[in-house]
């Protein structure tokens, strides 16, 4: 009886990804492309920067899928495409919404009371 | 007994509230944590999809999962109807609490499109409490009858009702 050599990510509706690097190359590259649209003095643009730099130096460095997977710490591999294309959609909706703008409107005085 | 006070996970609470408001500060109005460790951010209702949408997709709040989403009457506030999301996030096991305000007839945009599970939730509310959601597929009462006249929960309906049964 022979194995057939098959390899499960375990988890419903997320398939084995071959070449996870190279997609995690191109997914942090167009972040980082995306965020240059936005003004460098946006905390989002700091803060999102940071991280994917992190992780993408990660990905550079390391070559070995399981020793990536624990140093990201962030679950499998497919699980850490999917949080990078979240956040690439994020980014480029991120541009249309401007959130570093300051506060729209103050609420009444009394909405956020508690007790009344 | 006294509930003990968890004073590390009160200060990592504060700390990812003040990096949320500093990401977002065109809608958070007000962000706090409670006595038993609660989250809450308090968001002006035009940026309810931008702060549901970050706080699903941005790599450190992974808020994949709405829990609840309700409604609070204080008819005696301008805005009398307060929506609160609770959400809940896998990855880091965490919850967070992200509320708005409206009047009976400002409508609210919908958060079907960032979770679908709001779906029935933001029917309930209208149904309940009269507050319209705009852009949701289907939005028609689910709890009451079905000639039913009035917003039950609201704080001005009787207990027993206008209708003898």
């Amino acid at each position: 009886m022979f194995m057939l050599f098959m390899q499960t990510t375990g988890l419903v509706g997320l398939a084995v990804a071959e070449n996870p690097h190279e997609r995690l190359r191109i997914l942090y590259t167009k972040i980082l492309g995306v965020l240059q649209n936005i003004p460098k003095e946006a905390a989002y643009r700091k803060y999102t920067e940071q991280i994917v730099n992190q992780r993408f130096n990660l990905v550079r460095t390391e070559t070995d899928v399981q020793k990536l997977q624990d140093k990201l710490n962030s679950g499998h591999i497919e699980e850490v495409i999917v949080q990078a294309e979240n956040e690439l959609s994020l980014a480029r909706k991120m541009i249309q919404w401007k959130p570093w703008e300051p506060l729209v409107e103050e609420p009444p005085s009394d909405q956020w009371r508690w007790p009344i | 007994t006294v509930r003990p006070k968890n004073e590390v996970e009160q200060k990592q609470l504060c700390a990812f509230g003040e990096y949320v408001a500093e990401i977002l500060p065109k809608y958070i109005q007000q962000v706090q944590v409670t006595c038993f460790n609660e989250l809450e951010l308090l968001i002006h209702p035009d940026g309810i999809i931008p702060v549901l949408t970050f706080l699903r997709d941005h790599t450190n709040a992974q808020f994949k999962s709405l829990a609840d989403l309700t409604a609070v009457d204080v008819p005696s506030r301008q805005y009398r109807f307060e929506i609160v999301y609770n959400l809940l996030s896998l990855r880091f096991s965490c919850r967070i609490r992200v509320k708005t305000y409206t009047d009976e007839l400002t409508p609210v945009d919908s958060a079907v499109s960032v979770h679908k599970a709001a779906n029935w939730y933001e029917r309930e509310v209208w149904d309940m409490y009269g507050v319209f959601f705009a852009n949701h597929p289907d939005l028609r009462r689910i709890l009451t009858d079905y000639g039913f006249e009035g917003h039950p929960f609201r704080k001005d309906f009787p207990l027993s009702g206008y209708v003898e049964v």
